[in-house]
């Protein structure tokens, strides 16, 4: 080779590399997008899986990690998965599955032996399904596991609300075939609806029916032949003409359901869907004079003046009598770490109270970051018992599970509670959304900083070590003013293991 | 037309080589067996059996590669058939552009091979024909088009072992551009500017890794043509420099 075609081809060199080091600044910020969430490529891996990462293939070794910690959720081995799950959310921080799973995983697999779960582990999978849909905000899965693990497990409705609400309008949805899709299946808008019930923002609820039940006629009306959304046309229907009834008769006049299907049977119209009132035909009044006295009869047990009620006029609704609750329980330690509860609540069968221990120090922990490493001296139970003739009562064990409840701390709170928002609608018949129908003469609770305001019952007890190892007994004395107890637990920036 | 010569006798002769037919035989029975794990959700199954597919194409892509790219030229020089053909009426640069062109057309006949399996594996398990797995593909034979000028360049003057180790050692490096992007935003400058060096000078073969968006289609590329087509002719003119460099080698290299 000549030299002169040498110093040509070594100068060509030069405009070359400039050339790929420019494409490559253009190529990185499109990497670093499609990487969001991934960490180094051997983060936290053991040694036979960091070659993989190595050669650019973290895909596939997270994929053969997914398949072995499916392998040991089936052998019973739960501690073996959650840094599985760590590891693949870091390789594939795009696996979707993989912080549902594992985010359902932490939540509700972790008990002791009677069942319950370990609910020191939900702020984790709160947190792993944040920085999943964090990485993912594209599409509604994970925020909708936000939604539902909040509706769910958390009961709390507000944040379940705030979750759906992405959803259903930031977030799209998937098609079979990879296609991003708007709008998001209609059962994410159908959880907003029931969220904003449970809140006991009704119109909302309402307005959500109606907005779903638009966009399901228009689907319709483009593919009649779609059944599927002919089915989800018609639940909407159907639970936004119940949601009305139900504002209704909880908060206008109380509705005859039995005289209401015989009307739709003669008329299929029922109340107007848009005012969501009855037609004048329809009106629920007082037709014979036993359904008045059945009225007073409410009324007289409630200790409550009955309204002048005669027949032809509409029946006032059942929140108008509120309803003593009369709600009371007794805790005593039988045996050491052995808890055995004696209540009575008058409220209807079915309904559930709510039982929390935790320690003095603990309140709902906000984490900065996911991890699964907690503080195994901290006490967290939680359970429920339903009420059966106006009395309910439970034995819970903690004796057996010493890494759930260490009770290391000098003293706790024993927390029973009745929140009418998480119960059932037979209940809400009676006492309305909010409790709106519901007194008690000691342990009501009005949450006036919601909107609208929440009624629920609480009482509250500060109990010590040596109580719960029976040195002394429960009393009365122990009672704890619910104010105070709720200005202490009012969430704080904390670290996983508080 | 010489260096066509010289790629096809090229192509020829690594096809007959038994190792790399076996390397072929046990990808294809890899991707094969991918939907075995059945029992996950389908959502999990077609991401377990998307990023097993790719990777096993890229895993045997990278091993016929780099056994190809190591032998080419060193064979031929231990054959003392280097002398006879360099005796012909043929360039030195011919003779370096042939065994490269003959050993990227031999990746490439393996790295098809393997793709039509994969989707077609992919078609029995999902029903339907996923054209988008494609582009993984091509992008996998592109990045084994740079190792290929990366082994060859070494070739010129290395062993094959030491070629071996080298373009593998580097393969590792370029597959963690996304790492040393990152320190790009260090706070200490030195690891600044050695991070930069590694990042824009070190050719970055995890630019191609393209699963993420393959496997879970949630992933958005705001234009993904554009993004693949930047890749290709980053991959070739990378190459190109890479070649360059060989041919100025070989033609000083006493043989």
């Amino acid at each position: 080779m000549q030299a002169s075609t040498r110093r040509n081809l070594i100068l060509a060199i030069v405009p070359l590399l400039a050339l790929a080091a420019l494409l490559q600044a253009r190529i990185d910020p499109t990497v670093a997008d499609m990487n969001k969430g991934r960490k180094t490529p051997f983060a936290g891996l053991s040694t036979e899986f960091i070659l993989g990462p190595l050669l650019g293939m973290q895909q596939a070794v997270a994929g053969l990690l997914w398949v072995r910690a499916d392998e040991f959720f089936h052998e019973g081995d739960y501690d073996a998965i959650l840094p599985m799950v760590r590891m693949v959310t870091w390789l594939d921080p795009h696996n979707l599955d993989v912080y549902i799973t594992g985010a359902w995983h932490l939540a509700y697999n972790f008990t002791d032996s009677s069942e319950r779960s370990d609910r020191r582990y939900i702020p984790a999978a709160q947190k792993l399904l944040e920085e999943g849909d964090a990485n993912n905000s594209g599409v509604y899965d994970i925020a909708f596991e936000l939604g539902w693990q909040n509706t769910d497990k958390i009961k709390d409705y507000l944040r379940a609300n705030h979750w759906y609400k992405i959803c259903a309008e930031k977030r799209k949805g998937m098609d079979e075939r990879g296609e991003l899709t708007q709008p998001v299946p209609m059962f994410v808008r159908h959880q907003l609806a029931h969220s904003y019930a449970r809140l006991g923002r009704i119109d909302e609820a309402v307005a959500e029916w109606r907005k779903a039940l638009l966009m399901s006629n228009e689907l319709v009306r483009k593919d009649p032949k779609d059944y599927k959304s002919r089915n989800v046309r018609d639940s909407e229907r159907h639970n936004l003409e119940l949601t009305l009834k139900r504002k209704f008769s909880r908060y206008t006049h109380e509705i005859d359901w039995e005289l209401d299907s015989e009307l739709k049977q003669k008329d299929a119209r029922g109340i107007d869907p848009v005012t969501g009132e009855p037609k004048l035909r329809d009106v629920y009044v007082f037709r014979k004079d036993s359904e008045i006295q059945t009225k007073r009869e409410q009324y007289r047990l409630a200790g409550e003046v009955a309204p002048s009620m005669a027949i032809g006029q509409p029946r006032p609704p059942a929140i108008a009598s509120k309803w003593e609750t009369a709600f009371d329980v007794r805790p005593t330690f039988t045996a050491d770490k052995v808890l055995e509860l004696k209540g009575r609540f008058n409220i209807g069968d079915g309904a559930r109270v709510t039982i929390r221990m935790h320690d003095e120090g603990w309140r709902p922990p906000q984490l900065d970051a996911f991890t699964f490493d907690l503080d195994q001296s901290v006490t967290l139970m939680q359970d429920q018992h339903s009420v059966r003739q106006g009395t309910w009562g439970r034995k819970i064990d903690m004796s057996k599970d010493p890494k759930m409840y260490s009770f290391k701390a000098p003293h706790y709170f024993l927390v029973f509670e009745f929140d009418p928002r998480t119960t059932s609608p037979f209940i809400h018949d009676r006492f309305g959304w909010s409790g709106e129908g519901m007194k008690d003469a000691k342990y009501l609770w009005e949450e006036t900083e919601k909107d609208p305001p929440n009624r629920i019952i609480r009482k509250v007890y500060r109990i010590s070590r040596a109580q719960v190892l029976r040195r002394s007994p429960i009393t009365e004395a122990d009672v704890f003013p619910t104010a105070q107890y709720m200005e202490l637990q009012k969430p704080a920036k904390a670290s996983a293991s508080e | 037309m010489v260096t066509l010569s010289i790629a096809k006798q090229t192509l020829e002769d690594m096809l007959r080589r038994k190792i790399l037919l076996i390397l072929l035989i046990v990808a294809v029975a890899m991707i094969a067996l991918g939907p075995s794990p059945g029992f996950l959700s389908p959502r999990e199954s077609s991401a377990v059996l998307r990023s097993l597919g790719l990777a096993v194409i890229l895993l045997a892509g990278l091993l016929i590669t780099v056994l190809t790219g190591i032998q080419v030229i060193p064979t031929e020089i231990e054959r003392r058939t280097v002398y006879t053909v360099l005796s012909k009426p043929v360039q030195r640069y011919e003779f370096v552009l042939g065994k490269f062109l003959g050993g990227l057309f031999t990746v490439f006949v393996m790295i098809a091979s393997m793709g039509i399996v994969f989707l077609g594996v992919l078609r029995y398990q999902e029903g339907r024909f996923a054209p988008e797995m494609v582009q993984g593909v091509v992008m996998t034979f592109f990045q084994m088009t740079l190792l290929g000028a990366l082994a060859i360049f070494f070739s010129t003057f290395a062993t094959p072992v030491v070629n071996f180790f080298l373009s593998f050692g580097l393969f590792i490096v370029g597959n963690m551009s996304a790492v040393t992007e990152s320190l790009l935003q260090n706070k200490n400058v030195a690891t600044r500017v050695i991070a930069g060096a590694v990042h824009y000078a070190i050719p970055n073969f995890g630019n191609f890794n393209i699963q993420n968006k393959l496997i879970h289609p949630q992933v958005v590329i705001k234009d993904m043509n554009v993004f693949i087509m930047q890749n290709i002719a980053y991959a070739l003119i990378y190459s190109a420099v890479l070649l360059l460099l060989a041919i100025l080698v070989f033609d000083r290299r006493e043989v």
